[in-house]
């Protein structure tokens, strides 16, 4: 039988944000409508601001490939975006969306295919770097990612006594649970997935 | 600025020292000025460590004044490591302390006889040239400290290790920051050596008494640099990313790229860059006291740069820079922050570029001397560097001499120098950069500068192919100006996306000479700097077959774009027909 969905929150103070900038940089998943181009994701699903996204994000990535219109890239189910902001050197402006260097990086660049892109509902593992980890890490926090449970484990063991302390707390499927609790991991051992939500305060 | 120095390492009697009008190379400064001398003054079939050989410090044109980002110092000349012409530059305090104290250069000639080590010491009241055997086979750190008993904290240092001192080919020469850290370096080319071969061992420069170098029109130079520093501080790269994460922001966009070489260019993606990203850097160096936003020079507004702590908060190193974390950490397998600052640390105490030292290990793991990811392992290879064993000679001489030594196959390097961080495969852009720059393997020879705003050769189709080549000759013209006039590249951004604030550089060196600066102009100067470059390295033996890629770039497709380097060698031998 597979394991149940952990619906696990925390509360933590907004300086905390920085410990889980390990996991934002290797990317996490989330459930979305996919079948849809990248705009369509990030603006209609996701809230983030059209304005935000042509300024704010000069790069990304779909399924490792840099992506310059977002307009007309579709995603599919099981893809990876990587949400970057604007990066330094030849790379970074060659990386960078509709960049006048674009012709530097040739064949990397995401080309739109015909293949099956149906609407439904699916999971995307999404990747945040730089600046956008701050603006966009607690965005997505809030709404709730999902990790293995082994993931979370391993995260909650290696926080330190900072991080344990400014810790509310929690709540475990609606049921809270003392910061005690969650740093002993026992809650959490009994595999499957979790939809980690962080309230920042 | 208005002379030139010159040090006669092997003069009879001693070293002697003449000064010049700058006569011919008046206006030039950084690059334009080193290479310049170089191609004019040095026979292009001399030993690189011989007495033909000359050693040149330039500052930029506009370093030593109140502009802002001024601060590099370039150093060049033929390079041991790569038998090209060489210009490597570094920031610090150098270039602005021997521009205010009126130097366009100090060219090092000749060869002492003997085995005494000296030090220079230039100052409002000339030059002296000092034997100090109690130098000898110091590294910069111990160095530095032992010089500020004498010289005081005043002046700027640079200095060589003993890397350079045994003249091997990655050795680098060290400038001091403003804490007084021999913490930036001449990295490339093996310049270092060659300043121990004229077996000088510390150039101490003292601009007490100098003042600011003013500009011929105070008021509108002032107000171009008040736009400039605007500029920069506005746009998201200088403003932003740089000063919080510094250029190491880039292993995590260079891994998802699939352009982050592995294992000695192995792999594309790296499963541990995330312990080794800019953003995970910037976040301990916080947490242990140190900081992630710090000036390598006075004047400098974008303060790219930090201080690296380890875990009970005393000093390491200085911020290792993108290249460095990428060439002792995922090149080398390892994904530990803190192996990565120690083995910066001994780069930069030895006197060691550290893209050369990084690769260098990687393709020494490649050869069995030590497992891909070993810490302990890649420590001990440099300390035997440091400790001038047979072993660290070979290490030290590079990765080219390394891989013939051990017989690796792979060897990345171009005309002898380390390939850079980004993998050419995936990036096939940079790789036209690699091939065919006049300095060897290197990623500031085509920077991101304002091509586009130049349009220097014409807009570039994105979607063709041979827009690659086109784009590459832009950036290398744009950069090869703006090398000279001591600015450090990381305005690329600013001033490639606000032409505001390109305009604001161009008023700022106008204002300063009392002309009218164009783009044209600095198109020219890129041209001609580059032209005189190209034409030593033809003198010195070196065809349109050097500026080639090595074989397995073109044999190997590496994950996961399964790409192998294909832009044709016709093309890329078009690169320097303008």
């Amino acid at each position: 039988m597979e394991a149940p969905l952990i619906h696990l929150t925390l509360t933590l103070p907004s300086s905390l944000i920085g410990e889980f900038f390990p996991i934002l940089q290797q990317g996490f998943l989330v459930t979305a409508h996919v079948g849809c181009t990248l705009q369509r994701l990030l603006c209609r699903q996701w809230g983030i601001a059209p304005d935000y996204v042509a300024t704010r994000i000069t790069t990304i990535f779909l399924d490792s490939k840099a992506t310059d219109n977002v307009e007309t890239a579709i995603v599919r189910d099981g893809a990876t975006i990587a949400l970057s902001g604007a990066m330094p050197g030849l790379v970074g402006a060659t990386m960078r969306r509709g960049g006048h260097l674009a012709a530097m990086r040739g064949a990397m660049t995401h080309q739109e295919t015909a293949a099956d892109a149906t609407d439904r509902i699916g999971t995307v593992r999404v990747k945040l770097f730089n600046l956008l980890l701050t603006e966009l890490g607690p965005v997505f926090l809030k709404r709730g990612i999902l990790m293995g449970c082994s993931d979370v484990i391993s995260f909650f063991r290696e926080r330190d006594e900072t991080f344990w302390e400014s810790c509310d707390g929690g709540n475990i499927n609606g049921t809270p649970v003392g910061a005690g609790l969650l740093r002993t991991t026992q809650p959490l051992c009994v595999g499957g997935s979790v939809r980690l939500t962080v309230n920042f305060r | 600025m208005d002379r030139i120095a010159r040090i006669d390492m092997g003069a009879a009697g001693g070293p002697k020292v003449t000064f010049e009008e700058v006569g011919e190379y008046a206006g030039l400064g950084g690059r334009a000025l080193t290479s310049l001398v170089i191609a004019t003054e040095v026979h292009p079939l001399c030993h690189p460590l011989g007495a033909e050989n000359k050693l040149i410090f330039a500052p930029g044109m506009l370093s030593g004044t109140t502009g802002s980002m001024t601060g590099r110092l370039s150093v060049g000349c033929k390079s041991p490591l790569t038998g090209t012409i060489k210009e490597s530059n570094a920031g610090g305090q150098a270039a602005q302390v021997l521009a205010r104290i009126g130097y366009a250069a100090v060219i090092l000639e000749g060869k002492p006889a003997g085995d005494d080590l000296y030090k220079i010491i230039i100052n409002k009241d000339g030059i002296t040239v000092e034997v100090d055997n109690s130098l000898q086979l110091m590294d910069n750190y111990p160095l530095v400290e032992k010089l500020r008993k004498e010289y005081g904290d005043k002046v700027a240092y640079i200095t060589i290790g003993s890397a350079g001192e045994r003249q091997l080919l990655a050795a680098s020469i060290a400038c001091t920051d403003p804490e007084l850290r021999p913490t930036r370096h001449c990295g490339r080319g093996g310049v270092g050596a060659v300043m121990g071969a004229k077996r000088v061992k510390a150039i101490i420069l003292d601009d007490a008494g100098m003042k600011m170098r003013p500009a011929k029109e105070p008021e509108k130079f002032r107000d171009a640099n008040r736009k400039f520093v605007e500029g920069l501080r506005k746009h998201p790269v200088t403003g932003e990313g740089l000063p919080a994460y510094g250029t190491n922001v880039l292993t995590n966009v260079l891994n998802e790229a699939g352009g982050y070489p592995t294992r000695n260019f192995k792999g594309g993606v790296f499963e541990g860059s995330a312990k080794l990203s800019g953003e995970a850097q910037a976040e301990l160096e916080v947490k242990r006291g140190g900081t992630a936003t710090h000036g390598c020079h006075r004047g400098c507004v974008i303060q790219c740069s930090g201080i690296f702590n380890d875990k009970d908060g005393n000093y390491v190193t200085k911020q290792p820079e993108y290249e460095t974390v990428w060439s002792h950490g995922g090149h080398c397998g390892i994904d530990d922050l803190d192996t990565v600052a120690k083995l910066d640390y001994m780069d930069d105490n030895f006197g060691l570029d550290t893209i050369e030292m990084g690769v260098t290990i990687g393709v020494a793991m490649d050869a069995g001397l030590a497992e891909f990811g070993d810490r302990e392992a890649a420590i001990r290879l440099m300390e035997e560097v440091g400790k001038g064993t047979p072993l660290g000679r070979v290490l030290g001489c590079g990765a080219e001499i390394t891989g013939k030594v051990f017989g690796v196959e792979k060897v990345p390097v171009v005309k002898g120098q380390a390939l850079p961080a980004y993998d050419p495969r995936p990036i096939q852009g940079i790789g036209v950069t690699y091939a065919t720059t006049t300095q060897g393997a290197d990623h500031t020879a085509g920077y991101a500068i304002a091509t586009n705003i130049l349009k220097v050769g014409g807009d570039v189709d994105p979607l063709k192919t041979e827009g690659q080549v086109e784009l590459s000759r832009n950036l290398q013209i744009a950069t090869a100006a703006i090398d000279s006039t001591g600015m450090c590249l990381f305005i690329a951004f600013a001033i490639m996306d606000q032409p505001e604030t390109f305009q604001a550089l161009l008023d700022m060196l106008g204002a300063f000479y009392g002309i009218t600066m164009t783009g044209d102009d600095v198109v020219a100067l890129g041209k001609k700097v580059l032209s005189a470059e190209r034409d030593f390295n033809k003198r010195a033996g070196f065809t349109k077959e050097h500026d080639r890629l090595p074989r397995f770039f073109y044999t190997d497709p590496i994950a996961p774009h399964n790409q192998t380097f294909s832009v044709p060698d016709e093309e890329l031998d078009q690169l320097f027909n303008w």
